[in-house]
């Protein structure tokens, strides 16, 4: 019995969406805007349940955990595993859930600008296809364990990849959508096994109470309390920790996009642009880091899966950073810019910066959905136009949307006071922090970090000034379409987001003010009050404790005020900004990049990440397979096949001797009979 | 004065061999039934050779049922009979051997 009412409802949060799935599947044609009307109203729903969670949190309650279904029991006694599902409502939960549903809601209202204005068809099924997507990321959100949160993972990967196919009539998205899925599914397939590795250890996938895997890993370590768990291979617990940690990492690398699984994200972009915002913001792959940030307190105890982090989402910072220097098409440089800043959530989860990981996943969130939606805005208006050296000058037209897309902007490339800036430089102070206090492996990861935020600076201006500025170069540009409230209303909700949103967490300000400005840092810390609850293995301040311990990474703070670290940062970001000020800013400006030479081949080429892709599919995997073939065609089919051609022929045979005259049966009965009792005679000795 | 156990037991076998010897030399069907016959009663006669050697009644009391189980047997086997004439004209069980392979 929950305290809370709202906690009782919290299984609505995720049902609405489903609701919603269900009525624009069945009745969406027969309704007057195919659908977007209960989606909308669900994911409103959704939103007004996820806020009321999160202030019921916020007035001191009790984070909230319970089960709902168990679907296997395991036997007793004999190390038998509970399969089940159940909502856990922690701090990070409620605000992922209250991400979700707003990015959601706020998308699905796009749509009618996107979509439904645009007189697109099949809409019934591109509404389903959100509210299944937003429910199971919902659902993965509040997981109260590693399986539940593993199923609905797969579903977020189904549903990413019916929308990225959604207009599968074209050649493009079907292709994208199929890359999506395996690529995703390559990644997966590591999960899936760490998830059986979990079991077979622990005996239990649970994220949170004393019997949680994530404690009893704790115990282990740190008590020695290890009768519990099983460890394999002969690695010793730490060891083994680590192996888990990198496995379910695999699924990370997948969902997120990270370095070498990132190539699907590009090819996503051939999905309607609302879809594009929902995976890139609140979705999808935010999945990914969300995963390692529940499961935290598990990866906090091994240094190498950490390290392995920081640098996988350090190098992929910069090096997806690059590659969106030299795209033309405005959703590829966001596509890649996505992967740049989960790159650097990464990072921050690696260097031990927990809650700066999910300080620039929420800010992220916003001003990521506000930039997809801007595009969004500008492709309807350049009539479905995405190369940006035919836009130009839309700056006058477009108010709005050229004011918000600029807000979204400097967030991205990591402007004071705009939210990027605060989050992506509580990452870097972190990181450096720790890095400088002995971990060598977190500096190499910064300085990626660091470099990065130049180059971020770079394309994301190329991009506005691209777009916005200089003169028209097409005729769509000159005369672009008018928008309507549908598609302004969220750009602008989520405009005033970006700029205000980096103020929950302003650690080099409270330095220097005095003052106590880190809101986010105490939001994660609900749950320490009673030390005794289960709920205290959750907080960021028991990850600070174990990342610091001898058990734990032993991670340690060098003494250096945040202040030095934001003002390199930000004087990088402008540095950044201004280079793409002096080379792009000309009202007819050229192509730049085509001075980089050989250099802008590779990076257009993304650095023939894809060639080698499907070189290891073609060159390494379909010989493999073709070899497996011909063992299974050969020897495993020709035993089969043996066995079925010995049986055919004496049964060819044997059948002879059923002749069908009674006579010869009797005969045989005869001499059947006389021959037995020979036999018993003999044996018994009767002569 | 009884006549001793080993003399029944011989004309069972007597019987049993007959009609065993019927079975599988002859090949009008009706013949075989009656083959068959005396192969039953040779054990209704070891049944009842026992029972009044050991002054127990249970044997012939078998011996009674095996009797009218043989005259349900009769009854099907006639009917067999019946139809495997009107099927192939002839009461020749080698003949009748459509069914096999």
């Amino acid at each position: 019995m929950a305290e809370h009412l709202v906690f009782e409802l919290a299984p609505a949060i995720a049902g609405l969406p489903f609701l919603a799935f269900l009525i624009a599947l069945f009745f969406g044609k027969y309704m007057p805007k195919k659908g977007a009307l209960a989606g909308i109203a669900a994911a409103a729903g959704s939103l007004v349940l996820a806020v009321w969670t999160a202030a019921t949190l916020f007035g001191g309650a009790e984070p909230y955990h319970t089960h709902i279904y168990d679907f296997v029991l395991g036997a007793e006694g004999v190390g038998g595993v509970d399969l089940s599902f159940g909502i856990l409502i922690d701090p990070l939960s409620a605000l992922m859930l209250v991400i979700v549903t707003l990015i959601s809601t706020l998308i699905q209202i796009h749509s009618l600008g996107y979509m439904n204005d645009d007189g697109q068809t099949g809409l019934p099924r591109y509404y389903a296809e959100l509210g299944l997507f937003t429910f199971s990321m919902l659902a993965f959100v509040y997981s109260d364990n590693l399986l539940m949160a593993f199923m609905f993972f797969e579903l977020v990967g189904l549903c990413s990849y019916l929308l990225i196919g959604f207009w599968f009539r074209d050649e493009g998205p079907p292709s994208g959508a199929k890359k999506a899925f395996l690529v995703t599914r390559f990644g997966d397939y590591f999960f899936l096994i760490g998830v059986v590795a979990v079991f077979a250890t622990f005996g239990t996938t649970a994220f949170v109470g004393e019997d949680s895997f994530v404690v009893m890993a704790e115990h282990a370590l740190a008590d020695g309390a290890t009768e519990h768990i099983t460890t394999y291979l002969g690695l010793d617990v730490q060891q083994w920790f680590t192996v888990i940690g990198l496995l379910v990492l695999g699924g990370v690398v997948g969902k997120s996009a990270q370095f070498p699984l990132h190539t699907w994200l590009p090819d996503a972009m051939e999905g309607p642009t609302p879809v594009s915002a929902l995976i890139h913001a609140a979705t999808m792959v935010a999945a990914g880091v969300y995963l390692v940030a529940r499961m935290y307190g598990f990866y906090a105890l091994s240094p190498t899966a950490l390290g392995v982090i920081a640098l996988i989402g350090g190098f992929t910072a910069l090096f997806a950073a690059t590659m969106a220097v030299v795209k033309q098409e405005i959703k590829q440089v966001l596509a890649y810019s996505t992967i740049s800043q989960y790159g650097y959530m990464m990072l921050a989860l690696g260097g031990g910066a927990y809650t700066a990981a999910v300080f620039h996943l929420t800010t992220h969130a916003v001003f990521k959905a506000l930039l997809f939606l801007g595009a969004g805005s500008v492709i309807i208006a350049m009539h479905h136009d995405e190369n940006m050296w035919n836009m130009g000058g839309l700056k006058d037209d477009m108010r709005v949307t050229y004011l918000t897309f600029l807000a979204g902007s400097l967030a991205l490339a990591g402007i004071f006071p705009f939210a990027g800036f605060w989050s992506k430089d509580e990452v870097l102070y972190e990181t450096l922090i720790h890095g400088l206090a002995g971990s060598p492996l977190l500096l190499v990861g910064y300085a990626f970090g660091l470099l990065s935020v130049f180059v971020t600076g770079f394309y994301t201006f190329r991009m506005v000034l691209l777009t916005f500025h200089g003169n028209p170069r097409s005729d769509a540009a000159r005369d672009p379409a008018s928008l309507r409230w549908n598609t302004k209303l969220p750009v602008a909700v989520l405009g005033i987001g970006a700029a205000t949103i980096g103020f929950i967490n302003m650690k080099p300000v409270e330095e220097l003010a005095g003052t106590h400005l880190t809101f986010l840092h105490d939001w994660l810390a609900i749950g320490t009050v009673g030390e005794e609850s289960e709920f205290a293995a959750l907080t960021t301040e028991h990850y600070h404790h174990i990342l610091f311990a001898d058990y734990g990474a032993g991670y340690s703070a060098a003494d250096l005020g945040p202040l030095i670290p934001a003002v390199v940062s930000l004087g990088l970001a402008l540095a950044g900004v201004g280079a793409a000020w002096v080379l792009y800013s000309d009202p007819d400006p050229v192509p730049q990049t085509k001075k980089l030479g050989s250099v802008r081949t590779l990076l257009m080429n993304n650095y023939y990440q894809d060639e080698f892709q499907v070189w290891l599919a073609r060159g390494v995997t379909v010989p493999v397979a073709k070899a497996a073939d011909t063992f299974d065609q050969s020897i495993i089919d020709g035993v089969v096949n043996g066995v079925g051609s010995v049986s055919l022929f004496s049964g060819e045979r044997f059948r002879r001797i059923q002749t069908g005259v009674v006579s010869n049966y009797a005969t045989l009965l005869t001499l059947g009979l006389t021959l037995l009792l020979v036999v018993f005679g003999l044996v018994g000795g009767w002569f | 004065m009884a006549v001793a156990v080993q003399y029944y037991l011989l004309l069972s076998a007597v019987v049993f061999c007959t009609g065993l010897f019927g079975i599988l030399v002859r090949r009008n069907a009706l013949m075989f039934l009656m083959s068959v016959e005396l192969m039953l009663n040779a054990g209704n006669i070891n049944l009842v050779a026992f029972s009044h050697y050991y002054g127990n009644l249970t044997g012939q009391v078998f011996s009674l049922f095996i009797i009218a189980l043989a005259a349900a047997e009769v009854a099907i086997g006639i009917g067999i009979i019946l139809v495997l004439y009107r099927n192939f004209d002839d009461i020749d069980v080698t003949e009748a051997t459509t069914m096999r392979w």
